[in-house]
């Protein structure tokens, strides 16, 4: 697998975008491989209670599947320094979400790329917005 | 027999709710609590009044209002339609039922939850099957479905046709801001921005950005009208009624006239200031300020080219000379605007000008002000009132 | 709450600013290990070696493997007590337990900013030290009234390096009451499509013939001049009689605009929408597509076709002609 260089790459450069289904079992196993057990992410009947259809996902799985949208583009040598999450409509069982990303900025002191990221599903619309700033050899 | 009615009825009362994103009150209450106000700025009692008008947009009967507040009996009451086109429209309507004594003193109001309520951004939609909704199936199946995007319309034709319109834009927003900066009741009170956070704000429909948009408020307005001889014994100096025109011009949709040879200009606002200044005998040169409807930047522009301060195409650069400034050719939009004081549906306008003819703006400019102007929204069926001091 | 309430309410709720959430740090059940790391990576579907692939990573300039930095949070979180008994009380949970003891028991995380300083690896030990940072004054959102708060962490290994910081946004509001009252049931989710057009007696055969693939434009029979959109009367000489042709679909951009915000669901973006001038000399307003909206502009030569662009809409859709766009 190999890993960009900070050189090769450009402020508006665009990643590949990524479909991801939603499940209920990417929901709760995905709660649970971040630790997350509160029930609204596991017990459907909990999240009905909430006025939602079904489980929902949880912020840790949010990030998780945004960095994995930036290490795919990025190679593994690539080193994670920061990253932002703004969390809009909910990711339940039955939509797709779509993860699309941009190069915003460079800075050339640390070597790194600011990522911004949107992750929109095709029923409610924007699922979560925010950056990743990755460091490239 | 025809009559003028210029001269023939006066604004003698004046007030605004507070503005706010959630009043926590009733859109009734919020009317009612205007109507009072006004009727008191006016130095008149509930009793006094016997007429009513308001948007056909206003959730609240005129009649209700006129429970909550005590005024006894109505011989006048009607309803203009097209949203913020109606604004001066009511105006239009209490001048003709005072001058032909249908009625004697008219109360024009709006009030709404204009954000925690419904909110025009949220666009239109819905199966109901009438004519407005067939009107709007044109569009909306493309994604055309708020009324930014049906205004960036038109202010994409505009750029095409004229020069520096985006630094027009901002300066309109910039100079409004400036003026809700130090007006206590605005929305923006003490918040300025600069050209780098206009440029920066976000992008709503290309070619607008937040800034350029007006935002939804919670508040109500409302004005006082009665009959020049009766507004010479109350308690502020008589805002006359010199010259108030209205029109939908040919070829007419609601939001979207795009079937126009040209679309970059406002022929009902054309007309409507034909009018006024045949009745007023007033030209440009006698205006000395003006509030002019601004839901969105560019609208301004147009509107200062149809009363005629600068020709066609020409209002960008008359703007970027300074000319909306305290100390410009035209003071414009002294409270702030609605694009940051308050989007009350151009009510809260016709309350500023009252002000600055009375000469009680928060931002009074230092010149004499005789005479000022007053519009109604664009895109729909407009019009506009040239107020001032009796001669 | 009247006025007075309120003062006491905020009062006393701003008195958790500054507040640690635990008495001591906080350190992760267990330090990071493959286990829970493999687990992660497999349900979020990360194949980066460098988490999991041993002989991968001691080639790799790292030498070893490492926690995904995303985990962060991950090892310091209470478990399973969460769901069976409830979570334990901490600095925030009293917080929390406040608000909704004052009707502010909606609950929604809005942000969260993780700054990485240090990777993890296997065998690390995980500390949290995390305190209330700041509360805001009275907010009203699209989702009702009430508070952000915001966590601040630091996360620091065995060694008392720091590894990262976190801060946590929360907005606690007083939630509509229907949806306290009614909870969902189940049900298929209704994938949005675009927003119908109402068909009545006037427009209905335009409709009809678009979901054939046609655009008409309506013709007065007596004068035979177009219209367009569709009315009753021929507004030249006031007769009612209409046939009407079919357009090429040639046409000009004539004005055009790109819709940002609020996205609305059921409808692709970048979404451009023009008002379009055809060959036979009426408007038409649609999308135009196929090209870079930095490409589009006024006088564009464009020709369109009928395509159907969601389950349950067909629409005109307006390419650029070869040579046209840039």
């Amino acid at each position: 697998m190999n890993t960009f260089n900070y050189a090769d790459v450009k402020v508006g450069d665009k990643l590949p975008a990524l479909e991801i289904p939603i499940t209920a079992s990417l929901i709760s196993c995905g709660a649970l491989a971040t630790r997350d057990f509160e029930p609204c992410h596991h017990d459907k009947s909990v999240a009905q209670g909430m006025g939602l259809t079904d489980v929902f996902m949880n912020i840790l799985t949010s990030q998780a599947l945004m960095a994995r949208f930036v290490t795919d583009w990025s190679g593994p040598e690539a080193v994670m320094k920061g990253l932002k999450v703004k969390l809009g409509a909910p990711n339940v069982p039955g939509m797709t979400m779509t993860v699309s990303g941009e190069i915003a900025a460079k800075d050339d002191a640390e070597n790194s790329v600011t990522v911004e990221v949107t992750g929109e599903n095709n029923i409610w619309g924007m699922h979560m917005s925010g950056s990743v700033r990755i460091a490239l050899p | 027999m025809t009559i003028n009615i210029s001269g023939e009825a006066a604004i003698v009362g004046v007030a605004n709710t507070e503005f706010s994103k959630n009043s926590g009150v009733s859109e009734l209450e919020l009317a009612s609590v205007a109507v009072r106000d006004a009727i008191a700025d006016a130095g008149l009692k509930p009793s006094d009044v016997d007429g009513m008008t308001t948007f056909t947009l206003d959730n609240t009967d005129e009649i209700e209002i006129a429970r909550a507040v005590g005024i006894g009996d109505l011989t006048f009451y009607s309803r203009i339609p097209h949203g913020g086109g109606a604004a001066t429209g009511l105006i239009h309507q209490a001048v003709m039922a005072v001058a032909s004594e249908m009625a004697e003193v008219v109360v024009c109001y709006r009030a709404l939850n204009g954000r925690s309520g419904h909110r025009y951004s949220s666009g239109v939609s819905g199966t109901l099957l009438t004519a407005d909704a067939i009107h709007w199936g044109w569009y909306t199946p493309y994604g055309l479905m708020t009324p930014a995007s049906w205004v960036a319309m038109y202010t994409q034709r505009y750029m095409h046709l004229a020069k520096d319109v985006q630094d027009a834009m901002f300066e309109v927003a910039h100079i409004q801001r400036e003026y809700a900066v130090t007006n206590p009741a605005a929305f923006f009170y003490e918040k300025p921005f600069t050209r780098a956070e206009y440029d920066a704000s976000r992008a709503i429909v290309s070619p607008f950005r937040m800034l350029d948009c007006c935002m939804e408020t919670d508040g109500g307005s409302a004005v006082v009208v009665t009959t020049a001889e009766r507004a010479k014994d109350l308690k502020h100096p008589a805002v006359i009624v010199k010259g108030v025109g209205q029109a939908a011009a040919a070829d007419m949709e609601s939001m979207t006239s795009f079937y126009r040879p040209e679309i970059a200009k406002i022929p009902s606002m054309d007309i409507a200031a034909k009018v006024a200044y045949q009745q007023s005998g007033l030209t440009p040169d006698d205006i000395d300020a003006a509030i002019i409807y601004d839901a969105f930047s560019p609208i301004v522009l147009w509107q200062l080219e149809s009363w005629g301060f600068c020709g066609e195409l020409e209002a960008p650069q008359f703007v970027l000379d300074g000319a909306l400034r305290p100390d410009g050719r035209l003071p414009t939009n002294t409270h702030g605007g609605q694009l940051s004081e308050g989007y009350i549906h151009g009510v809260n306008g016709i309350v500023e000008a009252a002000r600055l003819v009375r000469g009680t703006s928060v931002n009074q400019p230092a010149k004499d002000i005789k005479n000022v102007l007053v519009t109604s929204g664009v895109g729909v069926p407009t019009g506009g009132a040239l107020l001032g001091l009796a001669d | 709450m009247t006025p007075e309430e309120k003062k006491a309410f905020e009062d006393e709720l701003y008195t958790y600013v500054g507040k640690a959430i635990y008495s001591a740090p906080r350190k992760g059940y267990d330090d990071v290990n493959t286990a829970m790391i493999r687990q992660w990576s497999e349900v979020m579907g990360d194949k980066n070696p460098a988490y999991n692939d041993s002989e991968w990573a001691a080639k790799s300039q790292r030498g070893h493997t490492i926690a995904p930095p995303a985990m962060m949070y991950a090892w310091t979180q209470e478990g399973y007590k969460v769901a069976s008994e409830g979570r334990p009380a901490d600095g925030q949970v009293e917080m929390v337990q406040f608000f909704d003891r004052h009707g502010f028991s909606g609950s929604l995380g809005t942000n969260v900013d993780q700054e990485y300083f240090v990777e993890a690896k296997p065998g690390d030990s995980i500390f949290e030290e995390s305190i209330i940072d700041s509360i805001s004054e009275q907010k009203s959102t699209a989702r009702g009234i009430g508070y952000f708060f915001e966590t601040y962490a630091k996360f620091t290994n065995q060694d008392g390096v720091l590894i990262g910081t976190q801060r946590f946004r929360v907005f606690k509001f007083i939630p509509p009451v229907e949806a306290a009252t009614a909870p969902a049931q189940d049900g298929a989710l209704e994938v949005p499509t675009r927003a119908v057009s109402p068909r009545g007696q006037d427009n209905k055969w335009w409709w009809d013939a678009c979901d054939e693939g046609k655009i008409l434009i309506q013709r007065c029979q007596n004068c035979q001049t177009l219209r367009h959109p569709p009315r009753p009367m021929c507004g030249e000489c006031q007769s009612t009689e209409w046939d009407s042709i079919e357009s090429t679909l040639d046409g000009e951009v004539y004005s055009f605009v790109e819709m940002h915000h609020p996205k609305f669901p059921g409808y692709q973006y970048p979404l451009v929408v023009a008002v379009i001038d055809l060959a036979e000399g009426t408007r038409i307003i649609a999308n135009v597509v196929g090209c870079e909206v930095k490409d589009i502009h006024i006088g564009m030569k464009i020709k369109g076709k009928v395509e159907q662009v969601d389950p349950k809409t067909m629409l005109p859709q307006f390419y650029p002609v070869a040579g046209s766009a840039a």
